[in-house]
């Protein structure tokens, strides 16, 4: 964040943040992938497993308050989005729709966490990442409960139309279930907390830069700027949560159509 | 996929465009996860709930039983008190029973013994009675064979006739008693 | 589906309208425009884009209003 400061601050205008401002440089040179969301997708994974590791370790009956805390998230992702979605033989998701939601809302929130300040989200290969496995997990379980063939011709064969109308329905189907479905899922999340970020660091920057100005009028309207930064904090909060709950519940959503008897 | 960009080269990057790095490190990074989750925390997880679980179907049994042998003891109690009753109300009946029996045993022995002393006294008056006719007989005879000797100036001697004579006089003096 | 609470299809059919749709326009919208593309006409993309759309909504009504 600095790093922009300084470069823009010794800029000539106001220079609106970019697509550019989310491509950060490795933290060493000597390794160049190691970047900063590469980085955060790491600490994720640590804090996600430190914090439910602990709080899960005495798997008391009468919980104490990091349990209860650990277990609120996790019966939240097994009752609210396993059970009452895919319903019998749920349990078999559980651990993965528990892992894409936690790993989704840490690493969205992670925009709005001082210092840390970057949603790894919104660099569309971990979206992509995350869509693949859904995609992998729904045809296969799919495919594992009716058989190849059975599995396609439900997809592409819509029972109860009249033959003509397959020309029009079994593209429209296959497009949804092999391409719509994986990316929607994962442009929904890149795009939102790729905008979200944008839109902070719009308002944070824009009120760095008018507090610096030379004109008085620009420094005096510098702190609406910063307000409007943090109020949108907020806002950033409500919506980092959302699409995980979202890209959570749409897996579910697709777990259970491939496991659905008929359509 | 191309490599890197960094924020220095103010080239236009396509933000839908992944970096490779990013797509091994998210796929590595969410497997790790994933393991460490399934491994460890959600049966963890499950056990907690099943033990409250249990836990709470332990109490509910737990009351239930209670009930079961409050209701059992009740049905006991209630038993034992029919029959209590039962038993206190034969005791009465045989009681009653024997009471009547032991008064009506009295009863006839009291009949008896007044009988008894009803007919012993009949039958000492009778021979009181007897005796005094006997010697009242006697008597009468002596002094009628007395009488007679002095009037009639005759000894009597003969037995035969001095009874004769006794027997018709005592008949005479029963017939003009009636 | 089998066992859903309705809410939950609801939601379902949802977020399918949104992929069928999705699907639905790119699909026959890309058809139509291939045919003003190569056939050098102006209207296909319209009536591909509406065909999509119908289509779309057609493949909801098959899978969540028939029952």
């Amino acid at each position: 964040m600095r790093a922009f400061i300084q470069l823009h601050a010794e800029g000539d205008g106001f220079v609106p943040p970019s697509t550019n401002d989310f491509n950060l440089p490795p933290i060493t040179e000597s390794i160049a992938w190691l970047t900063k969301p590469v980085l955060l997708v790491f600490l994720s994974v640590i804090l996600i497993s430190v914090f439910f590791i602990l709080s899960s370790r005495k798997a008391a009956v009468v919980p104490s308050k990091l349990q209860f805390a650990g277990e609120s998230i996790y019966a939240f992702v097994r009752n609210d989005l396993a059970r009452d979605v895919i319903g019998h033989d749920f349990m078999r998701f559980v651990p993965y729709l528990f892992t894409l939601f936690t790993f989704v809302l840490t690493n969205n929130i992670f925009g709005i966490i001082p210092l840390l300040q970057f949603p790894a989200m919104s660099h569309v290969g971990f979206p992509y990442v995350l869509a693949i496995f859904t995609f992998l997990v729904f045809h296969y379980v799919g495919i594992r409960k009716k058989g190849l063939g059975k599995y396609f011709k439900e997809i592409a064969f819509m029972p109860g139309v009249p033959l003509p109308v397959y020309i029009l329905l079994t593209p429209i189907e296959l497009a949804t279930f092999f391409i719509v479905r994986p990316l929607t899922l994962s442009l929904r999340l890149f795009a939102n907390m790729f905008a979200g970020h944008l839109l902070l660091l719009v308002f944070i920057m824009g009120g760095d830069y008018m507090m610096h100005d030379s004109h008085l009028i620009m420094k005096l309207f510098s702190p609406f700027s910063f307000a409007f930064g943090i109020a949108l904090t907020f806002f950033e909060f409500m919506v980092q949560c959302l699409q995980a709950y979202i890209f959570t519940l749409l897996t579910a959503l697709y777990i259970a159509g491939a496991l659905a008897d008929e359509h | 996929m191309r490599t890197f960009n960094f924020a220095s080269e103010a080239e236009k990057v396509n933000p839908l465009v992944p970096h490779t790095a990013e797509l091994v490190v998210g796929a590595i990074a969410f497997t790790l996860l994933f393991l460490v989750l399934r491994r460890a925390v959600v049966p963890m997880f499950e056990k907690a709930f099943t033990a409250r679980t249990e836990a709470i179907q332990g109490g509910l049994e737990r009351a239930e039983q209670a009930q079961l042998e409050a209701q059992r003891a009740l049905v006991q109690y209630n038993e034992q008190l029919s029959s209590a009753q039962g038993e206190a109300s034969k005791l009465r009946e045989e009681a009653r029973i024997q009471g009547a029996a032991i008064l009506e045993d009295l009863r006839t022995k009291a009949q008896d013994e007044a009988a008894r002393i009803t007919a012993a006294a009949h039958s000492s008056i009778e021979a009181e009675r007897q005796q005094a006719i006997t010697s009242l007989r006697n008597e009468v005879g002596a002094l009628a064979v007395e009488l007679a000797s002095k009037i009639v100036g005759e000894a009597l001697d003969d037995q035969a006739r001095q009874s004769r004579i006794v027997d018709r006089f005592i008949e005479d003096l029963e017939k003009s008693q009636k | 589906m089998t066992h859903e609470p309705t809410n939950r299809r609801e939601e379902n059919a949802l977020w399918s309208i949104f992929g069928y749709l999705v699907s639905g326009l790119l699909f026959w919208g890309g058809v139509g425009w291939a045919a003003d593309h190569f056939l050098n006409t102006k209207y296909f993309t319209l009536v591909g884009l509406l065909v999509g759309m119908a289509g779309a909504l057609y493949l909801v009504w098959l899978r969540f209003g028939r029952d």
